[in-house]
Parts: structure tokens; C-alpha cells; sequence
């Protein structure tokens, strides 16, 4: 930092710092006010304002049905991701230490292997056969198991560490609890804060994931952003209220989980 | 004139002050310490003068130039930091030409320059190494090779040897102190251990609070405390105040004072009567708790032969010397 | 001993469900692009691969997905860097603050933020009407190659800052004033101690934003109703489209895809072992 001038470096970090938040800025911007125009075209502002786009939106029963319907397939993943990750994590933390360093690369494929390409796949085994789920809401509840699964098993893991697992248990059970009362009465209450703020930013991923719902199911079980796409020819401004809907909702549950977290310490 | 003079500096931290108004001066080739507890601003005081913290007023004026309006830079002051601050991208050869690359300074004499730099701090053999490759004590040797191979006007060591375990810290003082001796360097040295200040300087300011409480040699601060903080920071003294002091001396007494315990001698008879509460063994030195007069006192005695040695309980006879007694603020 | 062994096979009978469904919904579609991408009709080989890299419509499609996927996450880390280093030295309010907004418009990717560009800088959108009618731009096209790099950057922004952010805990302050002292000005000091500290994370951010850009499906699908000539839209018009299914040239040009994305990984190995080695 320069002594003679401090005020300029201050001055220079502030303005790029605005700029960012101009950047990321204006795209919300830009639809916040088409949703709530009369009408914009091919001029710089626009002509007047109204909510009768989304009174629009919130009446049409299209919309709110793919709103539910995204709410249960993503509620669904994260029930069976709980179901399925917590006995893992904790088998793997309390029984099988060594096992934490392979899950560390398992939990990579979920991101390093694209959606398009396990779309690939499966859609041809599960597309038709014993197993066939493609076009039913379960294929999507499978994969945004995986999809949940890096976020869900490393905040967790870090929670399991913060409170000394081991020491816990065997303390419960020095005091003559068994394994599943020591996990369910002395484990899991204190995993709660963490577990919670899991689950809510793995909702708003999940919420926001449209390769899965489109190649895999399509309009057969509409989510919302599949609703989005297909609504993609009506009005723009009726578009936008949709996309402003959507991005109100995931902000109230990431702002839920930021004051969670803060709470925590 | 002197060669570093600072005069009427303040600097606060928003509303509150660091220190508000501190005036010294240091001669060419002098090595000074500035002492004092956590928190005293002498890292402060430091970091001003090296331009690294900007000062709210006055002027800090070095060979007669006014710092102040410099940035770090242009002041032609060598800088050691605790933690060494060694660039970790780079050799320890790299590490230490950085500043003479700086300075424009033609690769065969940097790399001269750089050699001859390394051999006074003994490191000539370790030029390739990398920093994460070198011990505590080699890197702030590195880091001193850095800040001496530009030849500054000025040197400034902040808490240097803190990290380091005792014994390096030793040979490490020594070493300092002889480099700074043969180069002539005026040096500014900052330490929260006395026994450093003690052994390293010429002259000691000794700060609390922003405010530079003494300033002298090592003999005059430790044989001669102008308050009840030099007193206390400074060695091991018997603190009285004016009640208890006439007490102990039987006759009336003004002001607080100070008494260092190597002044006290005891013997099995005298005058000044007490006993021996109890007694920790330094090593070298014994230091015991007298109660004479209702007063509790510190006595190191040296720990000679085993006539020195007095079980605790045990009746003692105090005397103590007349021109060890302090008055104190 | 024995209890304690007996618990453990217990235990391990917690694991199966979860490598059950793991093994379905990961493990197995992964093996069947693997094994696909080399079944052709005239057998087992490599006929899907020379299929690809013959025709000049696939090899546009890779040449398109390298290029937009390099240039935003190069637009995105400058922006990023630059962004989360002055986000830095600002005021605690102010970061937090943008800090927060920056993590949430992370979830404005895919259909909604292709729509919010259309409005903004489709053919008649606002901010195209502006910069015509100062007089920047001439014509724009959202939906050209330029177009999605744009918008790619402005979602690869936010996972830039998320990533850098932290990164920056290694640059010690004293580092800084040393250089100082030795009379280098700020230049100087990034260019031969700053950037070179850096280097190690901001390779690997730059490596997961290729890996991000390179993937993304659902942007581009959006914008372009599945018509510009990508990868991930080449990948599924051939399982998923009107026209010709064909599944394992479709695994071949997944596997493709993947190995692109190791290789950007192993390159970002290969360099960092090449940069100095810092104790950790």
C-alpha cells in the first residue's frame, strides 16, 4: 500500500469493487425491470410499470404445478440423499477412517464428469427395460442424489470433525449407550446447524438444475426450469417475473442458510 | 546535530492515540534500542520511521532530509522483520540481490556484492537454498544479509530474534551486533526483553504507553529507574512505598523506593533483623524472600559455596547499600 | 475383539445402500459411455474417434467449445482477481455485502441468466440500444461465439471469487513492505514476488473454470434452442434429438469431452510441478 496516497488505493479498491457489483449486477437488473413493464422495446427504458405480469404468472396453474413438482423432486433427492449419505458418513468417520480419503475422489465424479455426458448413459439403460425410469421424476431424484452428494458429504464431514466424533461416541457409550443411541441421541442433535445449511444450498443448486430435467424427462414431468424453457416463445416480461420468481425464492433460502452459518459460530 | 531526529510525532488509530507527541534523537553509528511492553508503540514508532505506517504530524528527519513526505522506497532504510519476510518464490542468492535489482544495480556487481553479504552473516555456502529449506536462525540471517547488501542509512530490527529458541537467539545477538559494530550502521532495535536491550545497546529508550518514560545507557536504566514503571520492567526490584520504606530504614522517607535485590547482602548477624520466608534456586544466583520490619524483599545473593545457602525460616541479618536506594516517581 | 469385528460387518451393511445408488446413478452410466464410445456397427474399435476428428462439423464443435470455454475463463479470472483482491481491502460492510451477492448470483446460471442476456443484449435489448446509440458498437450478435463468451464470463465470475478469495490469505503483508523498503513500487512487487505466489491457485481456478465452461449445457442450450455447434449440444442432440439417435457416437464424443477436461487437469499438474515448491 503506497504511505503517500493512501486515499487513492482506498478510492481504487472501492470502484473496483462497485464495478463487480455493477457486473453481476446488471442481468438481475435488466430483467427486475422487464418484469415489471408495460411494455420495452427497442428503446432504453421502459414505457410504464405494472405487477400484472406476475399476477399472471402466479395464476397460471402450468406454472405453479412445475413449481411443485420441482419443490417434490428436490425435497425427494435431498430426503434419500440424507437417508443415504449420514449412516455413510458416519460408518465411514466412526468404523473405516481410511475409506474418508477414496470418498474424497468419489464425490469428484459428480463434477468432473458433465451432466450431458451421464445423461448419455443414462438414458439408454434406464430409458427402457427392468429399470426404465427415464421420463418419471425418480431418475431425477436419483441423480440429484449425486448431484447433492459433494456439497452434502463435505460440509458434513466437516461438522463430524469440528465435534470429535469418536470422542463422543465413546464417551456415550462409556455411559452404557449403544451405537444407534449414541448416533441418534448424541451425534445427530449437534449435526443439525450444519446439516441444515447442507441441505438448504444443496436445494437452491438443485432447484436451479435443468440438463437432468430436460434430456431425462423433459415436459413428461415438468420442473421449473424446464417450464422456463418451454414458456421461452410467450411474452418476455412474462418470462422475466418467472425468472425474477425464481431467483426471489433461491435468495430467501441462501440468505436463510448465510444467517444459519453466522449463527453457528 | 544528530544523525536521526524525531521530533513532535503523533499518530492515532482514529479516535484513539498511540502516542501523541514523541521527540528522540540518535547519533551516527549508534545502536539503540527502543524497549517496552505489548502494545507500548514501539513497533509503532518503528514502522514510522520506515514509512510503512503513516504518521498524523511532525517530522522524522535523517541525515537532515524530513522522511516523512518519502514513501518507503526512497528513505534508504534497511528493514528486518520478525518474521522474516523471506520471498518464498525465490533463492536465498535472489532473495538478497532483490534490492540491488531494484536499484538498477549490473548483474556481476549484485552478484558480488551479494557474495561478499553472505559470507559476513556465514550463509555463503547456502546461496541456492530455498526459504523453506533454512532453519529460523538462517533465515533471519538472510533476511539481515538482504537488508544490509543495499548499504541504507539506517537499519531497523523489529523484535528480530523473538521467534527464535534460546540459544540461537544468543549467538544471533552477538552476531548482530558485531556486524553493526565493523559497518558503523545506525541501527534502531525494538525488543520487549530487557535482557536483549541490555547486552545489545548503546543507548535504551524505554517506552509505555506512547510515551518514552527513559532514555539512557544500559547501567544508568537498570542502577537508575526514573518511575514506578522503569522500576518494575527493568530487573527484579523491591518496589516500597514511602510508608513502608521509612519502616524498613527507620527514618522518615518521601517518596517511593526502589531497591535492587543484588544490593541486599545478608549475613547471620547485623543490625537490620529478618527471616527467610522462602527461596528459589536461579542457577547461579539464589533469590530469596526476606521479611525484615514487616517488610517482604527480594535478595539475590550469588551463589558462592554453601555459606550462601539459608533454609527458609532461618534469622538473618540485612544490610543494604546506601547509594543502591532509588528514589522513585 | 470379536464384538468389535462383528460391528464392523455391521457397519458395512450401512454402506450398501448408499454404493447402490451410487453405483446406478453415477458409476454405471459412466461405464456404459466408456464402453459405447468404442462399439460402432462394424464392432469393437476406435470408429466412433476417426468418425469425429474426419468430420469438420464435430471438430468445429470442439474447436467452438475450446475457444469459449479458454476466453471467458480468461476474461472471468481477470475479473475475478481483480474483483476479490479490492474486495479484500474495502470495508467489512461493503465486503461482506458484495461477498454475499456475489455467492448468490452463482445460482443465476443456465435458462434464466440466457434470458436475462436476451433482454439486456438480445437484438432489441436495452444495453445494445445504449452502446448504439453512443456509438460503441456497430451491430451486436448475442447469439455468435463472442455473444456466449459473454455470457459464459459473466457465470464464471462468481466461482472465480468464491475460489480466489481465500487464495489470497497466502500474500503476507510483510512480504509487501519488505519489497518496499528494497525500493520496489507495486509493479514491481506483483511481477516478482506477488504473481509468482499466486500462480499455483490461480492455475487451479483457472483449471476449474475451463472445466465449468466446457461442460455447460444448459446456458447455451437456452440461448440458442440447441443451435450453436458445441459439445454438450452435439452430446445430446445425438441421444436426445429429432434427427439421428446414435448413442455411442454420442459416448465417443462424451468421452472426448472428459478426456479434454483431464488433460486441462494433468497440464495444471505438470505446471505447478514445474513452479517452486513451497513448504506446506
Amino acid at each position: 500500500m503506497s504511505r503517500a496516497e493512501p486515499g487513492t488505493s482506498r478510492l481504487y479498491h472501492r470502484l473496483m469493487v462497485y464495478l463487480l457489483f455493477i457486473i453481476l449486477l446488471l442481468p438481475l437488473a435488466g430483467t427486475l425491470l422487464y418484469s415489471l413493464a408495460t411494455s420495452w422495446s427497442a428503446s432504453l427504458l421502459p414505457s410504464g410499470l405494472t405487477f400484472k405480469w406476475y399476477l399472471a404468472l402466479w395464476s397460471d396453474p402450468r406454472f405453479l404445478a412445475a413449481f411443485g413438482q420441482s419443490l417434490l423432486v428436490c425435497v425427494g433427492a435431498l430426503l434419500l440423499s440424507v437417508l443415504l449419505i449420514l449412516p455413510l458418513l458416519f460408518v465411514v468417520h466412526y468404523h473405516f477412517p481410511r475409506l474418508d480419503a477414496l470418498m474424497n475422489i468419489l464425490i469428484l465424479l459428480p463434477f468432473a464428469v458433465p451432466p450431458v455426458v451421464s445423461s448419455v448413459g443414462l438414458l439408454q439403460l434406464y430409458g427402457s427395460g427392468p429399470m426404465a425410469m427415464v421420463g418419471t421424476p425418480w431418475i431425477l431424484i436419483g441423480c440429484y442424489f449425486t448431484v447433492a452428494l459433494p456439497f452434502m458429504y463435505r460440509a458434513i464431514t466437516n461438522n463430524l470433525q469440528a465435534i470429535n466424533l469418536r470422542d463422543l461416541m465413546d464417551a456415550a457409550q462409556l455411559l452404557g449407550a449403544s451405537t444407534f443411541q449414541a448416533a441418534f441421541l448424541v451425534v445427530l442433535p449437534n449435526l443439525r446447524k450444519g446439516l441444515l445449511v447442507a441441505l438448504l444450498l444443496s436445494f437452491s443448486f438443485l432447484f436451479g438444475e435443468f440438463v437432468f430435467a430436460n434430456l431425462l424427462v423433459g415436459t413428461r414431468y415438468e420442473t421449473l426450469q424446464v417450464y422456463l424453457n418451454n414458456m421461452r416463445n410467450s411474452s418476455g416480461h412474462f418470462n422475466s417475473a418467472l425468472v425474477i420468481s425464481y431467483f426471489l425464492f433461491v435468495l430467501v433460502l441462501t440468505w436463510a442458510a448465510n444467517r444459519l452459518n453466522k449463527d453457528k459460530s | 546535530m544528530s544523525f536521526v531526529s524525531v521530533q513532535n510525532l503523533q499518530k492515532s488509530y482514529g479516535a484513539s492515540p498511540v502516542f501523541t507527541d514523541i521527540n528522540c534523537q540518535i547519533q551516527r553509528g549508534e545502536f539503540v534500542t527502543l524497549l517496552g511492553p505489548s502494545g507500548c508503540g514501539k513497533s509503532t514508532l518503528l514502522r514510522c520511521i520506515a514509512g510503512l505506517t503513516a504518521v498524523d504530524s511532525g517530522k522524522i528527519l535523517l541525515d537532515g532530509n524530513d522522511l516523512v513526505p518519502l514513501s518507503p522506497q526512497k528513505r534508504g532504510i534497511g528493514m528486518v522483520f520478525q518474521s522474516y519476510a523471506l520471498f518464498p518464490n525465490m533463492t536465498v542468492e535472489q532473495n538478497v540481490a532483490f534490492g540491488l535489482r531494484m536499484q538498477k544495480v549490473n548483474a556481476d556487481d549484485s552478484r558480488s556484492r551479494v557474495r561478499e553479504v553472505l559470507q559476513l552473516v556465514e550463509l555463503q555456502d547456502f546461496a541456492s537454498r530455498y526459504p523453506h529449506q533454512l532453519s529460523g536462525g538462517q533465515c533471519q540471517r538472510v533476511a539481515l544479509a538482504r537488508s544490509l547488501v543495499t548499504r541504507p542509512r539506517l537499519l531497523l530490527l523489529d523484535e528480530p530474534l523473538s521467534a527464535l529458541d534460546a540459544r540461537i537467539r544468543k549467538h544471533l545477538r552477538e552476531q548482530i551486533r558485531q556486524i553493526q559494530r565493523e559497518l558503523g550502521l545506525t541501527t534502531i532495535f525494538v525488543t520487549h526483553d530487557q535482557e536483549e536491550a541490555l547486552t545489545m545497546s548503546d543507548r535504551i529508550f524505554l517506552m509505555n504507553q506512547g510515551r518514552i518514560v527513559q532514555s539512557g545507557d544500559a547501567e544508568t536504566l537498570y542502577t537508575a529507574p526514573v518511575d514506578v514503571f522503569a522500576a518494575g520492567f527493568i530487573g527484579n526490584y523491591n518496589l516500597l512505598d514511602a510508608d513502608s520504606a521509612s519502616r524498613l530504614l527507620q527514618r522518615p522517607v518521601n517518596s517511593r523506593l526502589a531497591i535492587r535485590p543484588e544490593a541486599i547482602a545478608l549475613s547471620l548477624s547485623g543490625e537490620l533483623e529478618g527471616q527467610v520466608r522462602s527461596h528459589s534456586l536461579l542457577g547461579n544466583v539464589i533469590r530469596y524472600r526476606v521479611e525484615a520490619r514487616g517488610v517482604e524483599l527480594l535478595v539475590d545473593v550469588l551463589n558462592r559455596s554453601s555459606a550462601d545457602l539459608h533454609p527458609d525460616g532461618q534469622r538473618v541479618s540485612l544490610s543494604i547499600d546506601p547509594t543502591a536506594l532509588c528514589e522513585v516517581a | 475383539m470379536n464384538s468389535i469385528k462383528r460391528s464392523k460387518w455391521l457397519a458395512s451393511l450401512f454402506l450398501l445402500p448408499f454404493a447402490l445408488f451410487f453405483i446406478i446413478f453415477q458409476i454405471a452410466p459412466l461405464a456404459w459411455v466408456a464402453i459405447h464410445s468404442l462399439q460402432a456397427e462394424s464392432g469393437w474399435g476406435l470408429a466412433n474417434f476417426s468418425k469425429v476428428f474426419e468430420s469438420r462439423f464435430y471438430r468445429q464443435a470442439i474447436q467452438h467449445s475450446l475457444e469459449i470455454s479458454f476466453w471467458s475463463s480468461v476474461f472471468g479470472i481477470l475479473i475475478a482477481v481483480l474483483g476479490s483482491y479490492s474486495l479484500r481491502k474495502v470495508d467489512s460492510r461493503l465486503r461482506d455485502f458484495v461477498n454475499a451477492f456475489a455467492n448468490m448470483t452463482s445460482n443465476f446460471a443456465g435458462v434464466p441468466l440466457a434470458f436475462a442476456f436476451i433482454i439486456l443484449l438480445g437484438f432489441n435489448g436495452a444495453l445494445t440500444m445504449l452502446l448504439k446509440q453512443a456509438g460503441i458498437i456497430e451491430d451486436f450478435n448475442l447469439y455468435s461465439k463472442t455473444g456466449l463468451i459473454i455470457l459464459y464470463t459473466y457465470f464464471q465470475i462468481p466461482l472465480g471469487v468464491l475460489l480466489l478469495y481465500p487464495a489470497f490469505d497466502a500474500l503476507r503483508e510483510d512480504w509487501r513492505e519488505s519489497a518496499e523498503l528494497l525500493g520496489a513500487n507495486a509493479w514491481q512487487y506483483w511481477l516478482h514476488i506477488g504473481l509468482p505466489v499466486m500462480t499455483p491457485a490461480l492455475l487451479g481456478t483457472f483449471v476449474i473454470l475451463l472445466a465449468n465452461a466446457l461442460g455447460a449445457y444448459a446456458t447455451v442450450y437456452a440461448l440458442t434452442t440447441g443451435n450453436f455447434n458445441v459439445l454438450p449440444i452435439r452430446i445430446a442432440a445425438l441421444v436426445a434429438g429429432d434427427i439421428s439417435l446414435d448413442p455411442n457416437l454420442a459416448s465417443a464424443l462424451a468421452v472426448i469431452l472428459v478426456g479434454l477436461m483431464t488433460l486441462v487437469t494433468v497440464i495444471h499438474q505438470w505446471l505447478l510441478k514445474r513452479s517452486y515448491h513451497v513448504a506446506r
